[in-house]
């Protein structure tokens, strides 16, 4: 049921971003994530109604600039507000978060989702959610990327 | 005819996505007026002529839903259409905010081409009811 759960999760995170910032990814196993010196923002957000729990993302912090960037249609040299880089990362969660609910619960889902936080996290930080099992690895754009999904019930 | 056009959301990168899909579909816009929250939006609402607004569910202070039923409650959602753009709106929800007088609700992601299609749609609405 987890297993399941988290490819659902993972299938549509995958679409979700391949539609909003025209990144390309695979799901990989944590193993395969060199993470090693690599500084990660982390976003997290809860859900309530039907389905309660947490959906978090952790990125390199050196691709939020991509992904803004791509949001917009501009350059990630463009990109020179650290507010608009972590905005752009909450967005993707909040979307992402929505479209996993209801790939999970149906359309029918009663939820309603918190704002996103968004953080950076040490290098120790981003091991420990290697080896959290609501944790599952990603490549995206040859980008180490981790999803995360802790659910209540 | 050029469109006074309110976007309500509290991120800064879906408001500046909107403005600029709106502007790739040459949707004709006179001024575009900006919130963060309902609240800021029916500020926005009070001051000034606005023909349509997009808004999105989730938010601080005032959330999508609270600003529906606030403009239903002053009677603006008569006269201004709101149209939601959101990945909160499962089917109740959506059902919930058209009994309250939403015009219309786009799932993110979005193009433009939908934009484009919702503000024909809802604005051909209004120039025919006129």
């Amino acid at each position: 049921m987890q297993n399941n759960t988290h490819e659902t999760a993972g299938s549509t995170f995958l679409n979700v971003v391949e539609q909003l910032t025209f990144m390309f990814g695979e799901s990989v196993p944590k193993s395969e994530l060199e993470v090693d010196g690599v500084e990660f923002t982390l976003a997290q957000m809860r859900f309530n109604g039907d389905l309660p729990g947490v959906l978090s993302i952790g990125v390199p912090s050196e691709i939020t600039a991509e992904i803004a960037a791509n949001i917009l249609g501009l350059e990630a040299e463009d990109i020179e507000s650290k507010e608009m880089k972590l905005d752009a990362l909450g967005e993707v969660l909040n979307v992402v978060c929505g479209h996993v609910i209801m790939a999970l619960v149906g359309t029918g889902a009663n939820f309603k989702l918190d704002s996103p936080e968004v953080k950076a996290i040490t290098e120790e930080g981003c091991n420990e959610l290697i080896l959290n099992d609501d944790f599952t690895g990603f490549i995206l754009d040859d980008s180490p990327v981790l999803l995360g999904l802790t659910l209540e019930n | 005819m050029a469109f006074n056009i309110l976007i309500v959301d509290d991120s800064a990168i879906v408001r500046a996505v909107i403005t600029k899909a709106l502007k790739l579909a040459e949707v004709p816009i006179n001024q575009l007026y900006q919130a963060g929250h309902g609240k800021e939006a029916l500020a926005v609402l009070e001051n000034d002529w606005v023909d349509l607004v997009f808004c999105d569910i989730s938010m601080p202070v005032m959330d999508g839903e609270e600003f529906v039923s606030a403009m239903k409650e002053n009677g603006m959602i008569d006269s201004i259409p709101v149209v939601i753009v959101s990945s909160a709106g499962s089917e109740p929800r959506v059902a919930r905010l058209k009994e309250n007088g939403v015009k219309d609700y786009i799932q993110k992601p979005f193009t433009p081409e939908r934009i484009r299609e919702v503000v024909d749609q809802t604005m051909g609405v209004i120039q025919d009811a006129e």
